[in-house]
């Protein structure tokens, strides 16, 4: 058996390049599923949620005013869900633009707890349309007002179901107690976003902006509503900043255009 | 009974013995020898960090290391001292021996020897310094083992360049009054000089001793997606290793976007037309990188096929586990092809054949192109499989190009043991005449 020995070695390297492909067989029917955890498209929007009674066109001027503090112009898409969950489109995504805005706002924008839970469901009808379009699997967002309660509605209640992830969120002003300035009253809103809050991913970094004109609020919405995020976010998510922000512009309706808050915006949610 | 050789095989032969019994080659080759455990172990080091507890790494994901690994971090930072300090005295450990054995050929003077590979160390060194931090009063930033196996070529440059030079200074000054007057003076003139050319050397700048020839090398393959610029990349890579400069294949941010865009269009359409079919990840690292640059893993089945090569096959057994996952420098260093002429055509061939075949291939659409991001370790026949999501095609494609560069290795290693039996029946002839 002169060609066995001969051969040995060749058979035992080639036995043992089978023995290390195994753990590689069996580890192919997971590889698709790592592979798109890990995955994350070029894309990564900023989507935009207006408060109520704002529209689609709310942040035009934020927008600009980002555009000539950042060497990249990011283009801007507006987006009106009707009540019957058409899309009214306007603006475009300039191609190659891979942190676009997005602002998505709503043809019913009335106030109140059950016009809220509308929107955020209208809201993740936008958004796995915009997602079909565009193929972007993260993204960042910011919300004002009530804007940012269906933006924390969506990533308790929706957004699992998208495949998405959201890498940072910021909310400005927003009244996780609604209008309720009492302290040891929870609203229903509350202890919905309460009851909901381990759906929100361990990755998220949230930021959470008050406005401070009085020493209770913002003029609307008092301190301690936004001052109950701590209570959705915190030891929840990766990590949870609180911005008090006071002087001009410091009243509810003037955030977005606060100049700090603009700088935060620029620095904490555009690359 | 003697072997029939081809005439191709014999004007190989006579080639490579020629080229092994020119003195500088003969002392590179034994100082690659010396080397050879430091590569090894330094290598073996790389494979175990890479591939087992990196995240990135082929056994870290398929066996879930972190699930059953304590402690993998602490693990981590000693694997890490072995292989930097190991490659690291690789390349000081070259310039050293190749300077020490130049002039061991002149005198045998032990202080002499020792200096003369001393000032290699020291040369090898003046070249590694940070130049913005060479100024009165800030601390010097030293780089004492940061070279690694890209700069085993610079060791050897630099072993040849001083043990020449001092070998030249011994040469001329024949019988010293003294023992000590010779190393004492001919080191001083040496840390001066050395000291004189790297300081103009720093001060220029041209090319940067730790990442210039691998910055050199990823511009070649920016934007390469043609089978042209391919080919070109896998001759450049394969040369520039050949030479001595040790390195994985290069990557470009341009081949990371393009296989992004790749990995996009499976994840998102769940098509298999991608937008750049040809890449140096669909083409060079899946179907012409098994056991590392050159196919190695070919070289390695060839030298088990072939018959009267102790000391091959000794070096083969060795380099085994590096080689599987795609580590190919013991091999190259332990033969060693570094340097060989009789290895140069088949290690430029044998992957310039498995990439042409596989472009066409691919082109024909008869495989898919790999999407799926390469796991570092990945036995080499595997890569293509993993990497278009479990095609039996392309693990056919990869077993038919392993059997291909194996076919263009054998008659190389056949050549190359007769050339090391020949040359050892002239050192054994030789010791006893």
């Amino acid at each position: 058996m002169r060609w066995v020995k001969r051969y040995r070695g060749l058979g035992v390297i080639l036995a043992v390049i089978l023995l290390l492909s195994v753990p590689g067989l069996f580890w192919r029917s997971e590889q698709t599923r790592a592979a798109r955890a890990n995955y994350r498209s070029a894309m990564a929007p900023v989507i935009l949620v207006p408060g109520s009674s704002a529209t689609q066109n709310r942040f035009n001027q934020l927008v600009k005013e980002l555009n000539t503090q950042t060497k990249t112009q990011h283009s801007l898409l507006r987006v009106e869900v009707k009540t019957n969950n058409q899309l009214v489109y306007s603006g475009a995504i300039r191609r190659g633009d891979r942190q676009p805005f997005i602002v998505i706002g709503f043809q019913n924008r009335a106030d109140g707890l059950t016009n809220i839970r509308k929107q955020a469901a209208w809201f993740a009808v936008a958004f796995q349309a915009l997602q079909k379009t565009y193929h972007f699997n993260h993204f960042s967002a910011m919300g004002h007002s009530n804007g940012g309660l269906v933006l924390t509605l969506f990533m308790e209640n929706a957004m699992a179901k998208t495949g998405a992830h959201a890498d940072r969120l910021m909310t400005i002003a927003s009244p996780f107690n609604l209008e309720e300035a009492d302290p040891k009253v929870d609203t229903p809103m509350f202890t919905q976003l309460v009851a909901g809050r381990q759906h929100l991913s361990k990755d998220l970094v949230v930021y959470s902006l008050a406005g401070s004109q009085s020493y209770t609020g913002d003029g609307i919405v008092p301190f301690d509503s936004v001052d109950r995020g701590k209570y959705i976010f915190q030891k929840q998510v990766k990590s949870f900043t609180q911005i008090t922000v006071s002087g001009a512009n410091a009243n509810h309706a003037n955030l977005p255009e606060n100049q700090q808050i603009v700088r935060l915006i620029r620095q904490d949610l555009l690359d | 009974m003697a072997e029939q050789v081809s005439r191709l095989g014999q004007w190989v032969i006579a080639g490579e013995l020629r080229w092994r019994k020119l003195r500088q080659v003969r002392v590179v080759l034994t100082a690659l020898r010396v080397i050879f455990p430091l590569v090894l172990i330094g290598t073996l080091a790389d494979l175990v960090n890479r591939s087992w507890l990196t995240p990135t790494g082929y056994y870290y994901q398929t066996l879930h290391v972190t699930t059953w690994l304590l402690r993998r971090t602490r693990l981590q930072q000693g694997i890490l001292l072995i292989q930097t300090g190991a490659l690291g005295l690789a390349v000081l450990g070259v310039a050293f021996a190749v300077s020490y054995l130049l002039v061991a050929g002149v005198t045998r003077r032990t202080s002499d020897r020792l200096m003369g590979g001393g000032l290699a160390v020291l040369a090898l060194e003046f070249l590694n310094v940070t130049p913005a931090t060479l100024r009165a009063g800030r601390p010097l930033e030293w780089a004492a083992m940061n070279l690694g196996l890209p700069g085993l070529a610079l060791g050897i440059v630099v072993g040849l360049l001083v043990g020449n030079l001092y070998r030249w200074g011994v040469r001329r000054w024949h019988h010293p009054s003294d023992a000590l007057i010779r190393p004492l003076t001919l080191g001083t003139l040496g840390v001066l000089l050395t000291a004189f050319v790297s300081l103009l050397w720093l001060m220029r700048g041209p090319v940067d001793t730790t990442f210039g020839p691998a910055a050199w090398l990823r511009s070649t393959l920016t934007g390469a997606s043609d089978w042209p610029a391919l080919l070109g990349v896998s001759v450049l890579n394969g040369g520039v290793a050949w030479l001595g400069s040790l390195s994985p294949l290069p990557s470009t941010p341009q081949q990371a976007a393009m296989a992004a865009q790749n990995l996009a269009t499976v994840l998102d359409t769940g098509s298999w037309h991608l937008p750049h079919p040809l890449t140096g990840q669909t083409i060079l690292q899946a179907y012409a990188n098994m056991g590392g640059p050159g196919m190695t893993l070919g070289l390695l089945l060839a030298i088990f096929c072939v018959t009267h090569n102790a000391t091959q096959r000794h070096v083969g057994w060795l380099s085994v586990l590096p080689v599987l996952g795609n580590f190919n420098a013991p091999l190259l260093v332990g033969l060693p092809v570094v340097l060989s002429p009789v290895f140069l055509l088949p290690f430029l061939l044998a992957p310039a054949v498995c990439l042409s075949l596989s472009s066409l291939c691919l082109a024909l659409h008869w495989v898919p192109a790999s999407a799926y991001a390469f796991a570092v370790g990945t036995p080499g026949p595997l890569i293509s499989y993993l990497g278009t999501g479990g095609a039996w095609s392309a693990l056919g494609l990869a077993v038919v190009n392993l059997g291909l560069s194996t076919a263009i290795y054998y008659p190389f290693v056949k050549w190359a043991a007769m050339a090391d039996r020949q040359l050892s029946e002239e050192a054994t002839n030789d010791a006893m005449g």
